[in-house]
């Protein structure tokens, strides 16, 4: 029995408080992106044509972002029906797009205005009670230009 | 909507980029095809289940990149870029994303 | 060639379900499937508890029996109403025409508790309170038949089977870490207390009870008197707690008109006394 009470406590806590938190981080995070609009992003490697040519850096961004529990025991369940697993779908996305703040915001503080060639990792890092994992890493990673007069 | 993974096309040109674009999804299998999974893991061999399940993954992730490069205005996308990761046991993440472009 | 980043919309990456209305269908889901795992294992379980040999029961049953025994001593005139009791049964397991091999012991408790109780390996626990309000002994051979078909058609044995799957189940799901739980379930009370039988074993064993009846005295006459009693009992709100799990008396007691009707009783119906002697030591 108490593990039960235990167990729905900790699912509406989770559930309150993953919310609540996802809804802030999502809302810094489209707060931010509109501060860093002038930063653009590319994958591609060909580089814009140039006159003088400019400095070349790399830039980074990570961030390791964990769910919550409701959501964790939500994946679970997914895993028993199959189909789209939706909390991890938000959590990734948040994980990228903050990621990817933070390494524009790298190549801001250089005084660049662009960064080519962005690579996108994900990686699950830690493995907790059952091979469930409850965090993903990911990392971005571009070169910037810096003009240079 | 022109997909491809390298950063030029042949015979058009580039007049626009507009940014990346991405397109992920986290997908499940269900517990029978675990199981199923589990006797194949013995014999060796295709897993058919899975094989399907990632390539259909794959596509809606693909499907989520395009359907932000038409948002925005752009015509194709280049030098994609595919990423699988294991989130968690027994569900993958399927990560596609691109520099979206306007060609002509 | 011109360079730009511009806005893309928000949630294209993320599947538009309600996180709780999506919980709520897989959790649904599993309930369900769980539910229908566990009756699927417990009809097995009480199809294949059947086949468990007798004497293995009651090797099972052995310690817990002894235990009973060394925990409600008998005086002498208390082992003189088991032995009386004893006899009954004894007399009325043959009239049933229980299988070879199977016996059954009768264990009386010094207790004003209405209970009488059949349970693994052939034991019969038989309460004072319930011998107090028998007006004849074709009452008593009716519960005390009614308890040796439950034994005779290895009810005890089948409902530990059902019991055991349900609670292994449970266990499981809430993990298996608990296990004082599980100690405490092999443990006597635990036993005791988890073998109820279904309304269907209930049924059965009257209907066999009655058989019994029918071939001990010739009729059934009076098998309805504990019911009738206890029907009035029920009007005042005391219904023992041994009764809760049985069909309702009224409905049993029509059963049993039905019953000896349908048989065409011998015109001779005498109902036969609990000796002078038992009567006398259960008063107190």
């Amino acid at each position: 029995m108490a593990n039960i009470i235990s167990f729905l406590v900790l699912l509406i806590l989770g559930y309150v408080f993953g919310q609540w938190a996802e809804r802030r981080h999502f809302k810094f995070i489209q707060h931010r992106e509109r501060l860093l609009k002038n930063i653009l992003c590319f994958n591609v490697k060909t580089l814009p044509s140039y006159d003088t040519a400019p400095d070349v850096e790399l830039v980074v961004g990570n961030v390791v972002i964990s769910i919550d529990y409701f959501k964790r025991i939500a994946a679970g369940l997914n895993n028993i029906f199959g189909g789209r697993v939706s909390s991890y779908e938000s959590l990734v996305e948040r994980a990228r797009r903050e990621a990817i703040l933070r390494m524009k915001l790298n190549a801001k503080e250089r005084g660049a205005s662009m960064i080519f060639n962005v690579k996108l990792e994900t990686a699950s890092i830690y493995k907790g009670n059952g091979q469930q994992v409850g965090s993903v890493e990911v990392y971005a990673y571009g070169t910037a230009l810096i003009d240079n007069h | 909507m022109i997909i491809t993974n390298i950063e030029a096309l042949p015979g058009k040109t580039i007049v626009k980029h507009l940014g990346m674009v991405q397109g992920n999804t986290v997908r499940a299998k269900h517990i029978g095809r675990d199981l199923m999974a589990g006797f194949k893991n013995i014999f060796g061999g295709e897993l058919k289940g899975y094989t399907e399940l990632l390539q259909e993954a794959r596509e809606e992730s693909v499907a989520r990149m395009i359907e932000q490069a038409q948002a925005i205005g752009a015509n194709a996308v280049i030098n994609v870029r595919f990423s699988t990761s294991s989130i968690t046991a027994g569900a993958a993440e399927l990560f596609a994303y691109g520099t979206a472009v306007v060609i002509e | 060639m011109s360079y730009e980043n511009r806005d893309i919309p928000e949630g294209i990456n993320v599947s538009k379900i309600h996180p709780i209305k999506e919980f709520a269908w897989l959790a649904g889901g599993l309930i369900i499937l769980v539910i229908l795992a566990v009756l699927v294992l417990s009809v097995l379980a009480e199809k294949f508890a059947s086949y468990i040999p007798f004497a293995l029961e009651q090797k099972v049953a052995l310690p817990i029996a002894s235990r009973f025994q060394d925990d409600h001593p008998l005086s002498t005139d208390q082992a003189y109403i088991k032995d009386y009791l004893q006899s009954l049964a004894a007399v009325l397991a043959e009239n049933q025409g229980l299988p070879e091999g199977m016996e059954v012991s009768v264990h009386y408790v010094d207790d004003s508790t209405v209970n009488a109780l059949a349970t693994l390996g052939g034991h019969i626990v038989i309460f004072k309170g319930i011998l107090q309000i028998m007006p004849h002994e074709n009452a008593l051979s009716m519960v005390m038949a009614h308890e040796i078909a439950h034994i005779k058609h290895r009810d005890p044995i089948v409902s530990l089977g059902r019991g055991l799957t349900v609670y292994l189940a449970l266990l499981s799901l809430v993990g298996l870490s608990d296990h004082g739980a599980l100690e405490q379930m092999f443990s006597q009370t635990g036993l005791l207390t988890m073998l109820s039988f279904s309304r269907e074993q209930e049924s059965a064993a009257d209907r066999e009870a009655m058989l019994t009846l029918q071939r001990h005295y010739g009729h059934v006459e009076g098998a309805a008197a504990l019911f009738e009693h206890i029907e009035k009992e029920e009007k005042e709100d005391k219904t023992p707690s041994f009764f809760q799990s049985h069909p309702h008396p009224r409905h049993r007691i029509e059963t049993i008109r039905r019953y000896s009707q349908s048989l065409g009783d011998s015109a001779d119906k005498q109902l036969t006394r609990i000796p002078e002697r038992i009567q006398q030591l259960i008063k107190t």
